[in-house]
C-alpha cells in the first residue's frame, strides 16, 4: 500500500461497526485493520469513504455524522467530511 | 436544513473595513502574509467542518465519556496496584503537558483574532475551546492523586517552574506558539506538531496506558486527540496557500518545527515508552510507533502537499536509535532533577528486548549500565548520582551528547559551536546550531548552565540548583523500584567481578573516591586560582558537562577534576593516565590551565592515554 488512507479509531463499542461500514463502502479495495488495543488503524489506499447510512445499518440505530468525530483521535491522508460522507483522500506526488 | 447548504455562507461573514485601515486591524508582525497576496486567503478551506451546535453536542459527549470512566474507576484500586514505572509515565505527562495546553489556549485565540479569513478564525475559536477543555482536564485527572503522591502536584507546578525539561519546553513551545506570527502559527502548531507528533503522545501511548490498566488515563489522552484531529486541520489549508506563494517559507517553517519536536519528544515519550512501561505491557518500541505514526503518516501528508522531507531526515531517522536512550540515561543518572520516578529498565529481560529492538544499544549504552549496575550492586549508591550538570544545547536545551552516542562514528558525542558576537554558544548537533543561526530572534532562551554560570542560581551547587529548579527534597526522582532491576547481575558480577565496580580503580583511574564533590563554585579563596568553567567531554561518555577547573592547575589535575564525574560512574577505570584535548591539540600534562590557554566555557576533550 503505497499511499495508505483513512481513520485511526479509539477504544469503543463502536469501532467493529464502523469498520463494517468501511468495508461496504470500498467495495474490492484492499482495506487493513490493525488492532493495537487502545486504537484500530484502518487504511485504503489512497482512497477510502465511509457513508453515515453503511454506519446506522452495521450499529442498528441512528448516527449523526459529526458523532464520528468523538470517535476518531486521528487519521491518514485529507479528510473531506460532509453530513453523509466522510473521505480520506491522498493526492500529489508519491 | 443540512449543513453543506449553508454552511459556506454563514463562514464566510466577513467585514468590509472603512473605518480604519487593513494593516491596523491585521498588522504584518502579528498575521505574517509575507509574500501572500491578501486575496489568496479568500480560498482558505477547512477540510473538517463543524457548526457551533455540532461542535457543542460533540464535545459534551467526549466529556461525559472521559469523566464517566474516571468517576466509574476511582472507587477502584487500579491506581494502587498500577506499575510504579508507569506511574511515571503519567507523572511525566502531566507536568510537561497540561499547561502547554493552556499555552495553545492562547496560540489559537491568537489565530481565531489574526487569521486571514473568516472560515480560519471560526475554526481557531473552537481550537480555543478545545485547548481549554484539555489544560483543564488535564490538571483534574492528577489533581485527585495529590493526596497519594506529592508528585502529581507538578502536573500544575511543573510549568511554573525552571526545571530543565520544562525550560527546554518552554523555548520550543514559545517558539511554536506566542512568538510566532499567526501564518507560521498555524503552519507550526496545528500542521507539524499536532498532525506529527501528539499522536504518538496522545493516541500511541494510549496503547501502552490500556495494556498497563490505567484505563482512565488512556481514555482522556486519546479523547483529547479527538478535538486536536479537528482543529489540526487548520494546517493544511494554510500551507496550502503558503505553499502555492512562498513554498521555501512552508518547508523551513516545517523543517525547523519538526526537529524541534523530535528532540523534545524524545525526551517526552521516548523514555517512558521504552523503559518505564512494563516490559509485557509494551506494544512497540518508541522507535516503531515513531515509524508508524511520524515517519509514514507524516512524511505521506507533507509529500501530498508538495514538500520534502527535512534535509536532516537521515539524521532523524538515525535519532530514533539513539536520542531516547541517551536522554533516558541522563534522566535516570540525574533523576534528582526530575518529579518523577524514572525506571532504569535495563534488567536482564529489558536488556534483551532493547537488544532485539536496537541492535546497537548494547555497544554504545551497555558498558555504561554496566558500570552503573555495578556500583547499585556494591552499594555505591553515591556513585549513580550527579555532582554537576550536562551541558545544555542552546536551542533545544537537552543535553550535548544526546542527540549521539558513544562509539557512534557517524552522530558522535560532541559538541557543536557556534562563534556569534563574541560569544561561543553550544548544540547538541548541526541542526539545532542552523535552525538557532536562522531564527535566534524568536528562539533564543538562556540555557540552566548560562544561567547557573551567570550567578542566577544560588548558592551554585547541586542542592542549590535543585532548589531553583523548584525541586523540594519530597518530590525529587529516585529509582522507580528501589533499583530492583539491577540485582539479577550480582551474582554474575560477584563471580567475575566486572569492570566498573567502584574499588577496581588506579591512583589516576579511579578519581571518584578521592575527589571531593564538586559542584560548580564561582571563586577560590585569594591566591588558588581562579576558577574556569568549561564544557568537558570524557571519552566514551555519554554527555558533555560543566567542570570547574582553576587556571592554576595543571592539565593533569584538571583532567582529574573532569575524570571525577566519570570515571567509575558511567566508564570503567583503567590503569592509565589522561590525555587532555582543546582546540585541536594535545596539551602537556604538567602546564597549567592558563597556560595551555583554555578559558571560560571552552571544550575540553579528555580521554585515556594509551
Amino acid at each position: 500500500m503505497s499511499r495508505p488512507v483513512g481513520p485511526v479509531l479509539r477504544m469503543s463499542d463502536d469501532v467493529d461497526a464502523i469498520v463494517a461500514a468501511i468495508m461496504d463502502d470500498n467495495p474490492g479495495q484492499e482495506i487493513t485493520v490493525v488492532d493495537r488495543g487502545a486504537y484500530t488503524r484502518v487504511s485504503g489506499d489512497g482512497d477510502l469513504r465511509v457513508t453515515r447510512t453503511s454506519i446506522e445499518r452495521h450499529l442498528g440505530r441512528a448516527f449523526e455524522m459529526r458523532q464520528l468525530e468523538g470517535l476518531m483521535p486521528s487519521f491518514a491522508g485529507r479528510i473531506d467530511m460532509t453530513s453523509e460522507e466522510v473521505r480520506w483522500q491522498l493526492k500529489g506526488p508519491a | 436544513m443540512a449543513r453543506e447548504t449553508w454552511y459556506d455562507i454563514a463562514r464566510d461573514v466577513d467585514w468590509e473595513l472603512s473605518y480604519v485601515d487593513y494593516e491596523a486591524v491585521f498588522p504584518e508582525w502579528m498575521c505574517g502574509q509575507g509574500k501572500v497576496p491578501r486575496e489568496a486567503w479568500a480560498k482558505w478551506d477547512e477540510p473538517y467542518k463543524v457548526t457551533y451546535p455540532e461542535y457543542v453536542a460533540t464535545q459534551r459527549e467526549k466529556e461525559t465519556g472521559a469523566y464517566s470512566v474516571k468517576a466509574a474507576l476511582r472507587k477502584s484500586r487500579i491506581f494502587d496496584q498500577l506499575d510504579e514505572g508507569w506511574k511515571s509515565v503519567v507523572k511525566e505527562h502531566f507536568g510537561a503537558v497540561a499547561l502547554v495546553e493552556d499555552l495553545a489556549v492562547y496560540a489559537e485565540l491568537r489565530m481565531a483574532r489574526f487569521g486571514l479569513s473568516p472560515a480560519w478564525r471560526n475554526m481557531a475559536t473552537f481550537g480555543a475551546l478545545d485547548e481549554t477543555r484539555h489544560a483543564q482536564i488535564s490538571l483534574y485527572f492528577p489533581h485527585e492523586l495529590v493526596g497519594k503522591d506529592p508528585q502529581y502536584d507538578w502536573a500544575h507546578k511543573a510549568y511554573q517552574t525552571n526545571q530543565w525539561g520544562i525550560i527546554a519546553a518552554r523555548a520550543a513551545f514559545d517558539g511554536m506558539m506566542i512568538n510566532p506570527n499567526v501564518v507560521d502559527v498555524a503552519v507550526q502548531l496545528p500542521f507539524t506538531l499536532e498532525t506529527g507528533f501528539t499522536n504518538v503522545q496522545f493516541v500511541a501511548l494510549a496503547a501502552d496506558a490500556l495494556e498497563s490498566g490505567d484505563v482512565s488515563f488512556a481514555n482522556m489522552i486519546s479523547s483529547i486527540q479527538t478535538d486536536e484531529a479537528r482543529h489540526s486541520q487548520q494546517g493544511g489549508p494554510t500551507l496550502e496557500i503558503l505553499v502555492e506563494h512562498d513554498p521555501r517559507r512552508a518547508q523551513w517553517i516545517i523543517d525547523k518545527t519538526f526537529w524541534v519536536s523530535a528532540r523534545l519528544f524524545s525526551i517526552l515519550t521516548g523514555p517512558g515508552m521504552d523503559y518505564y512501561t512494563p516490559l509485557p505491557m509494551r506494544q512497540q518500541s518508541y522507535k516503531e510507533f515513531i515509524q508508524e505514526w511520524v515517519a509514514g503518516q507524516f512524511l505521506d501528508q507533507l509529500r501530498a502537499y508538495g514538500l520534502k522531507e527535512p534535509w536532516y531526515w537521515d539524521e532523524f531517522m538515525a535519532g530514533l536509535d539513539t536520542w531516547h536512550h541517551a536522554l533516558h540515561l541522563g534522566v535516570w543518572y540525574w533523576r534528582p532533577t526530575v518529579w518523577w520516578k524514572p525506571q532504569g529498565g535495563v534488567s536482564p529481560q529489558e536488556r534483551e528486548w532493547l537488544r532485539e529492538k536496537y541492535p546497537q544499544w548494547e555497544e554504545q549504552f551497555g558498558p555504561i549500565w554496566d558500570v552503573i549496575i555495578g556500583n547499585i550492586n556494591a552499594g555505591r549508591i553515591d556513585l549513580t548520582l550527579p555532582q554537576t550538570l550536562p551541558w545544555l544545547c542552546n536551542l533545544c536545551h537537552l543535553p550535548i551528547g544526546t542527540a549521539g552516542a558513544p562509539r557512534n562514528e557517524k552522530f558522535p558525542v560532541r559538541s557543536y559551536p557556534l562563534d556569534y558576537n563574541g560569544y561561543t554558544y553550544y548544540f547538541c548537533s548541526r541542526p539545532c546550531r542552523q535552525i538557532w543561526w536562522e531564527d535566534r530572534d524568536t528562539l533564543y532562551d538562556p540555557t540552566v548552565i548560562e544561567r547557573l554560570l551567570g550567578g542566577e542560581v544560588q548558592p551554585p551547587t547541586v542542592e542549590g540548583v535543585l532548589n531553583w529548579m523548584g525541586l523540594t527534597p519530597e518530590v525529587r526522582g529516585d529509582d522507580a523500584y528501589g533499583y530492583r532491576w539491577a540485582r539479577p547481575y550480582a551474582a554474575h558480577q560477584r563471580a567475575g567481578e566486572e569492570s566498573g565496580t567502584p574499588d577496581g580503580g588506579t591512583e589516576t583511574g579511579n578519581p571518584a573516591a578521592q575527589t571531593p564533590a564538586q559542584a560548580p563554585e564561582p571563586a577560590g579563596p585569594a591566591g588558588q586560582g581562579r576558577p574556569v568553567p568549561v564544557n568537558a567531554m570524557f571519552e566514551n561518555d555519554f554527555v558533555a558537562q560543566l567542570v570547574v577547573v582553576l587556571d592554576t592547575d595543571t592539565v593533569d589535575e584538571a583532567a582529574r577534576k573532569v575524570a571525577a564525574h566519570v570515571v567509575a560512574r558511567r566508564v570503567p577505570p583503567r590503569d592509565a593516565g589522561f590525555i587532555v584535548r582543546h582546540d585541536g591539540r594535545v596539551l602537556p600534562g604538567d602546564s597549567t590551565v592558563a597556560e595551555s590557554g583554555i578559558s571560560a566555557l571552552d571544550v575540553v576533550n579528555v580521554g585515556w592515554a594509551e
